[in-house]
């Protein structure tokens, strides 16, 4: 269970990016997050994981405190929350499998990791997660070599491969075509029914969100602004969140074709 | 690569010819080092070596006489000065003639590349040892020598730009019925011109670095200075000397990093 | 209506400025050096009259004394040098890198690269000589200390210009900063590095024919003492070995960092950029 208390973050310049944030998230829930660019999407995943410190309040994960977490309770709490990025952020020199490997860092000794010496059972591991995404067939091809939609689906299987409870997507589609988002959609939904996980994705396509949330939640301006079942949204509410109408950008189906 | 039955591929093996390559490079380093005289104990003894006592204290008054550090350095500095402005200046017109974007006809290109490659394989200091024995001890010789060094470089460095310079304003001044210099000096030379004004300041920093050791070959500067101390065992001196031009060589760095970043 | 030409810019004094500065300066410089007219004239021929001297090659002489071995010796010399410089130069530019190190560690020692390379090789050598004694270590010593400098700056300006993105995938997986480091930068810097090492190698092979000139081991020796003697013949036979074997390293290397850049986009433009690295006017 994931609890937000009052938290804060600010940024060195003065940039409140999150304002005085209460949220509690259960397991297996799947939520969605929207809201403008600079809304406190990214940093509300980041403070989860600690990558970026909350200046106020706390945040509990699965009773475990981040705010203020040593360096080594931080590792262990993010070795069981999963993450993907908007771009990727794979290691393109290397192949999809040691790219996978690396969701196994915590479970093995740093020298074996560093000399890439990974015990079988962990090789083993990381297969079965390029299995869950269907992509095992490229486990030795270089990771730059594929396609955008396939190097998100080994960031997938990367995070699958920490075995987490928490799976964080940080606009996991924005850099892909309508067709392969709604694979990657897809995915991320399948991986939350079938093991469980709980999943937070930040979505700027508000129909992706519709489609696929079962929970929304809307920051504006660092503060939450709707939270609630995505059986009650509508256009209004998209509205509030974004406090403007929606426009083209915002859903995915009316994307540009180039 | 065989996919079996449950869909995932077998690891491929390492090619043979990565180990060859692993292996020889090893095997050339083992023996480079046997043949070196590379064992690990010499670092320790070259810390602790008792001679190093012989570095201290610097004799400040005899390093600031003018006549011993501060006249045999300005001399460097000319050195410096005047084999940057020969060799750049050359290097100019030969850059074009080295670039196959800008060269006047094919075999100019072939000749002008076979010969600046020589020139370039000759390490610089022996350009100079030559040069002094051909027109004697001193300055004169060391400009020359760093004059063809600074040639070879700038050369190198700057034909690589006229290389990737667009060649759209040439053929425009080709087609308008110029002839092959006027054509280069007005369609490639704008665009190259601030590059090459920042080479030539690279290229300067290189000099100073370069005049400074030439008298170790009698070629002129302060480096006879430092030859000529480390032939009567005064250490403290030669420590004196390195000092002052330690920091001259990175006060003329700073500068040169400031003019060459508001040029490019 | 014709249109009034506009008004000559200012910078055009600016520039009058900065060549007038250029020709003081040459000036200054031609004086100082006692460069007259007729000593320029009389460059040519005397360089001439030994250049015509070395012809033919006395290549039969100069084999029997070894010389190839010399001019092996010095390659080796080079080749230890720059791998001492590479070792210790790797780890220290991690340490000296912005986005790696906090502030106490990184001035310091990016200091002592700046440091090191502003001393040149030859100069290492005169005060390792009497230290290490005659011979090829101290030459290797003298090109690995002053490689330690070059290849130090250069590794921590890849490093720097690295993307952030994998080191921060590997800290979300709960891994420890050498993690970050081995799987988030180094796959992406380490053939731009290895490619750096190599063009220094090149470079290094030329410094220690000229450490041999003071005695550092390698060929110099062999061509300060044909010299000396005025055996122009063998001079040429020595130089025209260098040249040679220059040429060829050369040619490896560039076939080899070539192969090493194209692991991963277009070749035209990495080159480019490895070009501009390595005359550090990137910036």
């Amino acid at each position: 269970m994931i609890c937000f208390d009052n938290v804060s973050v600010t940024y060195r310049g003065g940039v409140k990016a999150l304002r005085n944030l209460d949220l509690t998230i259960d397991d297996g829930e799947f939520v969605v997050i929207v809201g403008l660019s600079g809304a406190g999407k990214s940093t509300l995943l980041r403070a989860l994981n600690g990558l970026v410190p909350a200046t106020e309040g706390s945040i509990t994960v699965d009773g475990v405190e981040v705010v203020g977490a040593s360096a080594a309770t931080l590792r262990q709490v993010r070795s069981n929350i999963g993450m993907i990025f908007q771009t990727f952020n794979l290691v393109n020199r290397t192949t999809v499998l040691n790219n996978v490997l690396m969701g196994r860092l915590s479970a093995v000794p740093s020298w074996r990791s560093t000399f890439g010496l990974w015990p079988a059972q962990e090789r083993e591991k990381a297969m079965q997660s390029l299995e869950r995404v269907g992509i095992v067939e490229k486990a030795y091809v270089r990771a730059s070599d594929l396609s955008g939609g396939q190097q998100q689906r080994v960031g997938i299987a990367r995070a699958l491969a920490q075995e987490p409870t928490v799976m964080l997507a940080d606009e996991p589609v924005a850099a892909l075509d309508p067709v392969t988002s709604r694979q990657v959609m897809g995915d991320l939904q399948r991986i939350n029914q079938d093991l469980g996980i709980t999943t937070l994705i930040n979505l700027h396509f508000l129909d992706l969100a519709r489609e696929y949330g079962q929970r929304l939640i809307g920051l504006r301006e660092g503060q939450l602004v709707f939270d609630g079942d995505i059986a009650d949204v509508t256009d209004e509410t998209f509205q509030e969140i974004y406090g403007r109408s929606i426009a083209d950008t915002d859903l995915l189906a009316m994307e540009p074709v180039e | 690569m065989t996919v079996p039955e449950s869909g995932r591929p077998t690891r491929p093996r390492l090619k043979l010819r990565t180990f060859l390559t692993a292996g020889l490079v090893l095997l050339f380093t083992i023996y480079s080092g046997r043949q070196v005289g590379f064992t690990i104990s010499t670092f320790w003894e070259v810390w602790s070596n008792p001679l190093w006592e012989k570095f201290w204290p610097v004799p400040w008054e005899w390093v600031f006489d003018r006549s011993n550090v501060i006249d045999p350095l300005i001399e460097t500095f000319q050195i410096a000065i005047i084999s940057t402005l020969i060799g750049c200046g050359l290097a100019l017109p030969l850059s074009f003639i080295i670039s196959p974007l800008t060269t006047p006809n094919k075999p100019t290109y072939l000749v002008a590349k076979g010969i600046m490659n020589v020139v370039r394989a000759v390490p610089d200091l022996f350009w100079a040892k030559l040069l002094v024995t051909a027109v004697g001890i001193g300055a004169f010789a060391g400009s020359w020598a760093l004059s063809i060094f600074s040639l070879a470089v700038m050369v190198k460095l700057f034909s690589e730009t006229v290389d990737s310079a667009d060649p759209r304003p040439l053929e425009a001044a080709r087609a308008a019925g110029g002839r092959h210099t006027p054509a280069v000096r007005t369609g490639v030379l704008p665009t190259v011109f601030p590059s090459y004004v920042a080479y030539s300041l690279y290229v300067f920093e290189l000099n100073i670095r370069a005049s400074i050791v030439l008298g170790l070959v009698g070629a002129g500067g302060i480096g006879r200075v430092v030859e000529a101390q480390r032939q009567y065992f005064r250490f403290d001196r030669v420590l004196g000397i390195l000092l002052i031009i330690f920091v001259i060589v990175i006060v003329i760095e700073q500068i040169s990093v400031a003019l060459r970043k508001r040029l490019v | 209506m014709p249109v009034a030409a506009p008004p000559r810019p200012r910078t055009a004094g600016r520039n009058w400025l900065i060549a007038f500065i250029f020709m003081a300066g040459a000036v200054w410089s031609i004086t100082g050096l006692d460069v007259t007219l007729a000593r320029l004239l009389g460059a040519p021929a005397d360089a001439w009259n030994i250049l015509h001297r070395m012809f033919p090659p006395a290549f039969n002489e100069v084999y029997q004394r070894g010389v190839v071995g010399k001019v092996f010796e010095s390659v080796y010399i080079a080749w230890i040098g720059t791998l001492i410089g590479a070792v210790v130069s790797l780890p220290l530019a991690f340490l000296a890198a912005t986005n790696v190190s906090p502030r106490w560690i990184r001035t310091p020692i990016r200091q002592i690269f700046n440091a090191v390379r502003a001393v040149p090789e030859l100069i290492l050598a005169v005060i390792l000589i009497p230290i290490t004694g005659l011979g090829p270590w101290a030459g290797a010593l003298a090109i690995g200390i002053h490689s330690v400098g070059t290849l130090g700056k250069w590794a921590c300006e890849a490093i720097e210009n690295s993307d952030h993105g994998p080191v921060e995938a590997v800290e979300a997986c709960g891994g420890v900063w050498v993690s970050g480091m081995r799987w988030g930068v180094l796959p992406q810097v380490m053939p731009v590095i290895t490619s750096y090492w190599l063009f220094r190698f090149e470079i290094n092979v030329r410094a220690s024919a000229v450490l041999g000139m003071i005695g550092a081991g390698g060929v110099g020796a062999e061509l300060v003492s044909q010299l000396v003697f005025r055996n122009f013949p063998a001079v040429g036979a020595v130089l025209a070995i260098t040249v040679a074997v220059v040429l060829s390293i050369d040619a490896l290397s560039a076939f080899v960092r070539r192969r090493i850049i194209t692991g991963g986009g277009p070749t035209k433009n990495r080159n480019q950029e490895a070009t501009a690295d390595l005359t550090g006017l990137k910036h």
